[in-house]
């Protein structure tokens, strides 16, 4: 192999693949800060710092709420479903990474799309447990003055209340756990080129042919 | 420790008012273990690839 061809091979592997767009990283990003306002503001108080959180809290759900309408607007128009979608696929990966963490296989299991099982997986409880705050939160407001309508305590029954506070403490509570567990996988050594790709967008051509089956993700030349 | 958060009504009836929210530290340890067992999994126990 000549020096021309082992540089045109270099560059190849070096050259870049677009994994996240600007607007879908802003998006991951404003979440992730409204979402580290609301936790604070919900819980400082409870661990004994004490402030007027109340506002800060309403306006940071206003700004994920829009956040996460742009999201469900967004993602089925200009993103596929498909790339993070849950299919038979994902259960026969499963399966494999099952038989060899199990030791059960001696081959790795087979790589995936866009999105492993796992990255998957957290994107659906995130959606679930945020919709859960963001939904209840919203209904919340009702029972709060703001600019644009005075409060009413008696919108819903008592219990029905008791039901939608309890299923906004328990979001706000499982974020918590999923916060450090995502974290934590986005530290991970051998992780850091999604949490790189989040941040600048891109992954290298040879990261793309480690990590990813070109035929569950295929991406322009 | 509780896990939900009860007051009464003016007619005595217990009202639901929360989950509490000293459940906090439950959870953060929570991911903390999780944290702790998979990365001493992944050090100690898991095939390398």
């Amino acid at each position: 192999m000549n020096s021309t061809t082992t540089a045109g091979a270099a560059e190849r592997a070096s050259s870049r693949i677009e994994r996240h767009a600007l607007i879908d990283r802003l998006f991951h990003w404003v979440t992730a800060v409204t979402v580290l306002v609301l936790l604070a503001t919900a819980f400082l108080p409870v661990l004994g710092v004490q402030f007027a959180w109340v506002t800060p809290h309403w306006i940071a759900g206003l700004v994920l709420i829009a956040a996460i309408l742009f999201h469900v607007v967004r993602a089925p128009l200009a993103q596929s479903l498909r790339a993070m979608w849950i299919g038979a696929d994902d259960l026969r990966d499963l399966a494999a990474i099952a038989r060899f963490n199990l030791r059960l296989a001696s081959a790795p299991p087979p790589k995936p799309g866009k999105y492993s099982l796992a990255q998957k997986l957290i994107h659906l409880l995130f959606a679930v447990v945020l919709l859960t705050a963001a939904v209840t939160g919203a209904l919340m407001m009702v029972r709060m003055d703001t600019p644009w309508w005075q409060r009413n305590p008696y919108w819903l029954a008592d219990s029905t209340w008791g039901i939608v506070y309890v299923l906004h403490g328990l979001a706000a509570l499982l974020l918590v756990t999923m916060i450090i567990a995502h974290v934590y996988f986005a530290l991970r050594p051998e992780k850091l080129l999604f949490t790189r790709s989040m941040i600048r967008g891109w992954i290298t051509r040879e990261e793309y042919e480690r990590h990813h089956d070109p035929e569950r993700w295929r991406v322009r030349e | 420790m509780e896990i939900l958060r009860v007051s009464r009504d003016v007619y005595g009836r217990e009202v639901l008012e929360g989950i509490s929210l000293d459940l906090f530290w439950v959870f953060f340890a929570a991911g903390i273990a999780f944290v702790c067992v998979h990365a001493l999994y992944r050090w100690l126990l898991a095939p390398k690839r």
